[in-house]
C-alpha cells in the first residue's frame, strides 16, 4: 500500500474545526467520503482544485494543509 | 460479519459497482464460453449460438441493472475525481490485456493457416474467441479497479 509524497494535516484540522466528520468535509469539497479517507491516509493525492477546496473549508492557506515530501520512490 | 459491513461501508458506489459487474460477468462467462465454443466448433446449429449470445447479454444487462439500482438506492451513487483516475488507470491495463489477447489470437490464426499446427478455426470459433478476449479485457479492468480502490490511488 504505497503512500504518496503529499503529506497533510486534514485529520488535525477536522478536529480543530468542531470535530468535523469526513462525510461533512466530503460534502463541502464535493467528493466522496472514501476519497477524503484516501487523502487522509496519504494513499491518494487530490487534484489541485480539490486541495484548494479543502484548504478553503478550513480557512487555511494551501501550504498549511498540504506539504510535499520528496522520497526515494 | 462486522468486518464485511465495515468494508462495504468503506466502498464507493463505483467500487461496489465494479464488484457486482465482476461477479455477474464471471458467472455468465463461466456458463457461456464452454457452451459457445462447443456450439461454434460443431457449427451444426449457428442459430443456437446467436440465441445463446443474445440471452447471455440480456441476462448480464438485467443482473447489472438490478444490482446497480439496489446499491444506488442505498448510497446515492455518484463519483468523483478519484473514481475517474482509477477508471483511467484500469482502462489502460484493460487496453494492454486486450492488445495482448488479440495479438495472440491473430498469431494463432496465422500459425494454424500457415503451418497447420492445429485444426483450422471456423469463422464462428474466431467470433467466439474475439468475444472471449473482450471479456478477459473487461475482467482485467474490473480487477484492476478493485485493486486500485483497495490498495492505492
Amino acid at each position: 500500500m504505497a503512500k504518496t509524497h503529499v503529506r497533510n494535516n486534514i485529520r488535525v484540522l477536522r478536529f480543530q474545526h468542531g470535530e468535523m466528520t469526513q462525510q461533512a468535509l466530503a460534502e463541502k469539497v464535493g467528493v466522496t467520503r472514501q476519497t477524503i479517507v484516501a487523502i487522509e491516509k496519504e494513499k491518494y493525492s487530490p487534484s489541485l482544485e480539490a486541495a484548494f477546496k479543502i484548504a478553503a473549508v478550513f480557512g487555511e492557506p494551501l501550504d498549511a494543509v498540504f506539504s510535499y515530501e520528496p522520497g526515494s520512490r | 460479519m462486522t468486518n464485511l459491513t465495515e468494508t462495504s461501508m468503506n466502498m464507493t458506489f463505483k467500487e461496489k459497482s465494479a464488484w457486482g459487474s465482476l461477479v455477474a460477468l464471471a458467472l455468465i462467462s463461466y456458463w457461456f464460453f464452454p457452451a459457445a465454443f462447443n456450439a461454434a466448433s460443431h457449427a451444426s446449429d449457428p442459430g443456437r449460438l446467436v440465441w445463446l449470445s443474445i440471452g447471455c447479454i440480456v441476462a448480464l444487462i438485467i443482473m447489472e441493472g438490478i444490482y446497480q439500482s439496489v446499491i444506488a438506492a442505498a448510497d446515492g451513487g455518484g463519483s468523483d475525481e478519484r473514481d475517474a483516475l482509477i477508471n483511467l488507470k484500469a482502462e489502460r491495463i484493460a487496453g494492454y490485456v486486450l492488445g495482448i489477447a488479440l495479438f495472440s489470437l491473430v498469431g494463432r490464426i496465422i500459425a494454424v493457416e500457415a503451418f497447420e499446427v492445429a485444426e483450422t478455426m471456423t469463422a464462428l470459433t474466431i467470433a467466439v474467441s474475439i468475444l472471449f478476449t473482450l471479456t478477459v479485457s473487461e475482467v482485467a479492468k474490473l480487477i484492476s479497479q478493485i485493486a486500485y480502490y483497495r490498495f492505492s490511488a
